[in-house]
């Protein structure tokens, strides 16, 4: 295989894009090695052995572990997919007033972390301390509380309502790429409106709902935040919480072996499903017409329906984010966890606030603010590296460089973190001193946001005429001096893009920060966590209410600057 | 001023590597206007891009100005921005961050061939005036028009004074009059700086009407290199007559040295020596170069119009001649019925004879 090169030279933009592709594999491999590993890893008095996948399998609790996260993955798929299409349908296809209002609703939708949604949720439908319930009961004189959300199914519509989102923009941009032409022309040939539905526009959409579908399925089954709020108290486990009870467990030594071999089983499936992914978009990109100049899809009016699309949006606004977070700023002020009442009302105070442990909560700050710079800008140099090379290179090598900066994207992040986490115990634990520190947290982010920052840099980078370069190059301006007067300000409007985007996922990142935290490189998401696991929800309330706070001016920001590529990308 | 020798480039491809260039070798003489010309793909833009150093010959070497700038066998390879070059694309490249003379400035301010501060400003002027710019030095050039665009470029390109000056098809994203106004200008501007210029097209009128000489490439290779006029009057092969103008083709075979046998009968012209009696060839003639009047008043063959179209300044005829269709170019304001009888002559002068395997 001959390396990128640029008129024969290796790039000195080939180690920097390689780097971040060494830890995905050294991450990987790692969980692979301990897997296969017993006795004390790192020391004489540990053996390669199967025994691993053998305790894993015989355990009945696997079994219960697979089932409940199949449910909640179906359930997230069913519940995501119902209200992100229609509105998807909605902002596409018809004259529904105020589309950009619906895109930036899903776009906060996007960015609102579900640890927090979780927490609304668990006030909300616990089957004990659940408002609903509590009301249920009051009222029927019933012995139980009838709604329970700390089921797979409970679980997956909240995960639902958070991946709507995610579902609007992965089908919006089928709907845009599907030419009513299509359709136009099969009426014109003679068809029938249902035949036409039937022959013509079903098999179009097909492939995109499809790859829509798998693909929240794959985000779906690698779920940490939500079933660790809502599941884990009522010891209802998923693969990735179950993970987590492997890798700390409360009462006895951890045995990483077992989590190294649920953690592969893991990865397996991640991978297969990813290539069916991969192999139906390619399917749904073959449908995708060239469409001409003139395209103007016609829009259907909706007339009087305009209020009843509103009324659903609006609804799915307040089910999926304001009421669970208006719940949980409430809960921060109010003495203990209770519903809202007029009692209740006069009994809020600021006495949470004094609970707090603000120590915790600076150096959570402090970390998640480090890890806010650096992530976005490691991130950046490594991305840029990656799709230089990929896009304006033609040597062979560019296709394993492409499927490299993909790779992350397929695994899920948890086990990058077990991964990580494993590599700073057992590896390099006598070389370098990783753990325990925010660096160590910042590798795995650097190495999960890759995917999305490459990608949409790639897109860029193509927009860009390589001739724009060339003539710089041709006027006698060197690479350096080429790249800083041409290529970087015109890829300026991505960057920041791109630059926003990856820390304001920093900022809301639960799964790695939980795994990776200890007391020396905590991060806000993770003092929430810490405090919501050892049962103080008025502290964790307090804490995420803050970071609400702090969060809107961020999403202003990226408001301002970002919205246009990200959007258009993840 | 220009000296390739031994071209020669390969691409990686899914189905294996294609030989872009294949050796060739080419001498473009100082104030020159050296057009290569060739359908895509047969490797006049990897020629023009080796010279400007954006692609590493595999083999061979070049030369500007006296200067070896790459020797695939010696190592050498002088980069792009080293190179006394200008050069214009086919998309036209101008920085869209940058206005009209933000661009024409940056080659001499933040270049390898930059000048003193001072003399920028003068110099930039003086070429936004070449190109007939002069007053629009503030506007965004994402404001201009296409061809203004391409103006710029061309400024941007001789700013530098350079010796050589590469064009990639500059005018084919022009509409047609643009195209044609761009094209007298291309040649006055290249003339009045007294640059070496090698231009790049797959349009045979562009490269008739600009080149001092014309070089036809198909697959790598150079077929003819020779004067506009050589190249429209004597195409040395079937590719070359099929791609420079258009013409009649009819299969023959040679009866003597001055004869051939085709569907139009027995026909006198010149047989190229190495063409047996009794061998195929592949005759042609232009439609312009075959006479044609209506009715059967003059001698020579007869024949039936099929269809025509008209052009404006010509009458394209088919003319059904025997068992052979022929398309006739008629000058002026001739005009034939369908299906009409007309007598053709065919001079002997207007034939050409491909050797056939050609």
């Amino acid at each position: 295989m001959r390396l990128p090169r640029f008129n024969g030279q290796v790039s000195p933009l080939l180690p920097v894009a390689l780097a971040p592709m060494a830890l995905v594999a050294v991450f990987i491999l790692v969980i692979v090695w301990v897997s296969f590993q017993s006795g004390t890893l790192g020391t004489v008095h540990s053996s390669y052995t199967l025994e691993n996948y053998h305790d894993v399998l015989g355990d009945s609790a696997i079994y219960g572990v697979i089932w409940n996260t199949l449910w909640f993955a179906f359930s997230t798929v069913f519940f995501a997919l119902i209200i992100g299409l229609p509105i998807a349908w909605l902002t596409e296809r018809t004259t529904i007033p105020g589309k950009a209002a619906i895109y930036v609703i899903m776009t906060l939708g996007l960015l609102i972390p579900g640890i927090f949604v979780a927490m609304g949720w668990t006030f909300i439908a616990h089957p004990r301390i659940g408002f609903i319930n509590r009301w249920l009961v009051d009222l029927f004189a019933l012995d139980n509380g009838p709604v329970n959300i700390a089921t797979p199914m409970g679980m997956g519509f909240v995960q639902g309502m958070n991946l709507a989102p995610l579902a609007f923009i992965l089908t919006t941009q089928m709907f845009r790429a599907m030419n009513p032409m299509l359709e136009e022309a099969a009426r014109t040939a003679g068809m029938s409106a249902t035949a036409t539905l039937r022959r013509v526009t079903l098999p179009l959409a097909g492939p995109a709902i499809l790859a829509a579908v798998i693909y929240i399925f794959i985000v779906g089954i690698a779920t940490f935040d939500i079933p660790a709020v809502i599941g884990l108290g009522n010891r209802v486990y998923l693969f990735s919480t179950y993970l987590f009870t492997l890798t700390f467990p409360e009462d006895m030594e951890p045995r990483y072996g077992i989590t190294g071999a649920v953690g592969v089983l893991m990865i397996v499936v991640a991978l297969v499903l990813t290539a069916w992914y991969g192999r139906v978009l390619q399917r749904g990109n073959r449908y995708q017409v060239i469409t001409g100049k003139g395209y103007r899809p016609k829009m259907l009016d909706l007339g009087g329906w305009n209020w009843a699309a509103w009324g659903m949006i609006a609804v799915y606004a307040l089910i999926s984010k304001l009421v669970p977070i208006a719940l949980v700023g409430f809960i921060a002020f109010a003495p203990y966890v209770a519903p809202p009442s007029l009692e209740m009302w006069e009994q809020l105070s600021l006495n949470n606030f004094y609970n707090v442990n603000w120590e915790l909560v600076w150096r959570g700050m402090k970390h998640t603010l480090i890890l806010m710079f650096v992530v976005p800008l490691a991130v950046m140099v490594c991305a840029f590296a990656i799709s230089w090379l990929v896009v304006r290179t033609r040597s062979r090598g560019r296709y394993a460089l492409e499927f490299g900066a993909f790779l992350p994207h397929t695994v899920p992040e948890l086990l990058f973190a077990i991964g990580a986490l494993l590599v700073a115990l057992f590896v390099l634990k006598d070389y370098v001193p990783l753990y325990g520190t925010v660096w160590l947290i910042a590798l795995v982010y650097l190495v999960t946001r890759l995917p999305f920052a490459t990608r949409a840099l790639n897109g860029a980078l193509l927009q860009i005429h390589k001739e724009l370069e060339e003539a710089a190059y041709v006027s006698g301006l060197t690479m350096l001096r080429a790249s800083r007067r041409v290529l970087l300000p015109l890829l300026r409007p991505t960057l920041m893009s791109v630059w926003i985007w990856t820390a304001l996922l920093v900022y809301r990142e639960v799964t790695v920060a939980v795994f990776l935290a200890t007391e020396s490189n905590i991060t806000l998401t993770a003092v929430v966590w810490s405090y919501w696991a050892a049962a103080g929800m008025t502290e964790a309330s307090v804490v995420t209410t803050l970071m609400i706070l702090f969060f809107s001016p961020l999403l202003l920001l990226f408001w301002i600057f970002g919205r246009r590529s990200a959007l258009a990308e993840d | 001023m220009i000296s390739i020798r031994k071209l020669e480039k390969i691409f990686d491809s899914a189905r294996g590597p294609v030989r872009a260039v294949d050796v060739i070798d080419l001498e473009v003489a100082e104030g020159e206007f050296m057009v290569l010309l060739g359908p895509s793909g047969c490797g006049k833009t990897t020629t023009l891009r080796c010279v400007a150093g954006l692609e590493r010959p595999d083999g061979g070497s070049i030369e500007i100005d006296g200067e070896l700038v790459d020797s695939a066998g010696g190592g050498t390879y002088v980069p792009p921005e080293r190179r006394d070059i200008g050069m214009v694309f086919q998309s036209y490249a101008v920085w869209p961050h940058l206005n009209v003379f933000q661009n024409v400035v940056l080659p001499l301010t933040e270049g390898q061939r930059r000048i003193p501060r001072s003399e920028v400003r003068d110099r930039a002027r003086e070429a936004l005036r070449l190109v007939r710019l002069d007053g629009l030095e503030e506007r965004p050039v994402t404001d201009l028009s296409g061809g203004q665009q391409q103006r710029v470029a061309l400024a941007r390109a001789v700013v530098t004074r350079p010796k050589v000056l590469l064009m990639d098809e500059p005018l084919s994203n022009l509409d047609a009059r643009l195209r044609d106004q761009m094209r007298d200008e291309l040649r006055r501007i290249a003339e009045s700086v007294n640059v070496t210029s090698l231009y790049v097209t797959h349009d045979q009128a562009e490269a008739l009407s600009l080149g001092d000489r014309v070089c036809v490439m198909n697959e790598g290779e150079i077929l003819q290199l020779a004067t506009p006029k050589e190249v429209y009057s004597e195409p040395p092969n079937l590719f070359v007559a099929r791609f420079v103008g258009e013409m009649n083709f009819l299969p023959a075979k040679v009866l003597d040295a001055g004869h051939v046998e085709s569907g139009l009968g027995a026909i006198e012209c010149a047989v190229p020596p190495g063409c047996a009696p009794g061998s195929a060839v592949t005759l042609g003639i232009r439609p312009e170069h075959i006479g044609m009047t209506a009715g059967e008043s003059a001698a020579g063959p007869r024949g039936q119009v099929l269809r025509q179209t008209y052009l404006g300044d010509a009458l394209h005829c088919q003319v059904q001649v025997g068992e052979v269709e022929l398309t006739v170019k008629a000058v002026g304001d001739a005009e034939y019925d369908r299906g009409a009888t007309v007598t053709v002559s065919l001079p002997e002068k207007g034939w050409h004879v491909f050797p056939e395997g050609q």
